[in-house]
């Protein structure tokens, strides 16, 4: 269906409104990820989100498109920000919509575990010390490859 | 041989640029990903250590590929750390 990349926060309660439509399917899985106010090391005040921004807009598309073909999901949508955000504030949302709840949850898991990984997204915190580039994390690489067997060649 | 390099996140930090024009002089039929960057690497050291650090992500046209990817005048080449979105 769609991807968002924007700088503006993300409306969840309307994003899931479109999602849905007057008459939803039988099941919807969303997740929201919001930034935190600190990292494993020190806490956070500012989170800054750089991306490639054309190379971004066709990964989204494509794990999308993927999550709905093996998951036969009737609709779905990514929405993800960039520019500086604010402790609290939204990150990313997605959102699944398939005939039954097991398809809705795994499409959903698979769009943010691949995204995390995937798409052109670069992390810089500030912290008590100044920026920080956010390194790529050993359990998002595992999460990430749980769906690497499925893949076709 | 033209191609446009793009560099995001610490690379474009370290290395001060994010987006230039670079000109292959020699001209092969098969110019590499790994051909590029050892071009580039000839910048100086601060290049020649960006370009080298292991976890390097290369995107050609917007594709994640391996080093021995060809590269044809015209294509945008990326070079960037592990991605950290999400």
């Amino acid at each position: 269906m769609t991807v968002s990349i924007q700088r503006e926060p993300i409306d969840v309660a309307s994003e899931y409104a479109q999602l849905v439509g007057p008459q939803p399917d039988a099941a919807v899985a969303t997740f929201t990820g919001y930034v935190r106010d600190h990292s494993d090391a020190h806490a956070v005040s500012q989170l800054e989100l750089e991306h490639y921004p054309e190379m971004a807009q066709k990964v989204l598309m494509a794990l999308g498109e993927r999550a709905a073909d093996q998951f036969g999901l009737s609709r779905w949508r990514i929405v993800h920000r960039y520019g500086l955000l604010d402790v609290a504030e939204t990150i990313v949302w997605v959102g699944a919509v398939a005939e039954h709840r097991g398809e809705a949850i795994s499409a959903s898991e698979l769009m943010m575990d691949t995204l995390k990984t995937d798409a052109p997204f670069w992390k810089r915190e500030q912290g008590p010390d100044g920026h920080v580039w956010v390194a790529s994390k050993a359990v998002d690489q595992h999460r990430r490859a749980r769906w690497r067997s499925e893949e076709k060649a | 041989m033209g191609i446009t390099i793009k560099l995001f996140s610490s690379l474009r930090e370290v290395l001060g640029e994010s987006e230039f024009e670079f000109s292959l002089t020699e001209l092969d039929s098969a110019v590499t990903v790994a051909a590029v960057k050892s071009a580039l690497s000839q910048r100086g050291a601060s290049w020649q250590e960006a370009l080298n650090q292991p976890n390097l992500v290369h995107a050609l046209n917007h594709k994640v590929v391996y080093t021995d990817a060809v590269v044809a005048a015209g294509d945008e080449l990326a070079f960037f750390p592990p991605m950290t979105g999400g």
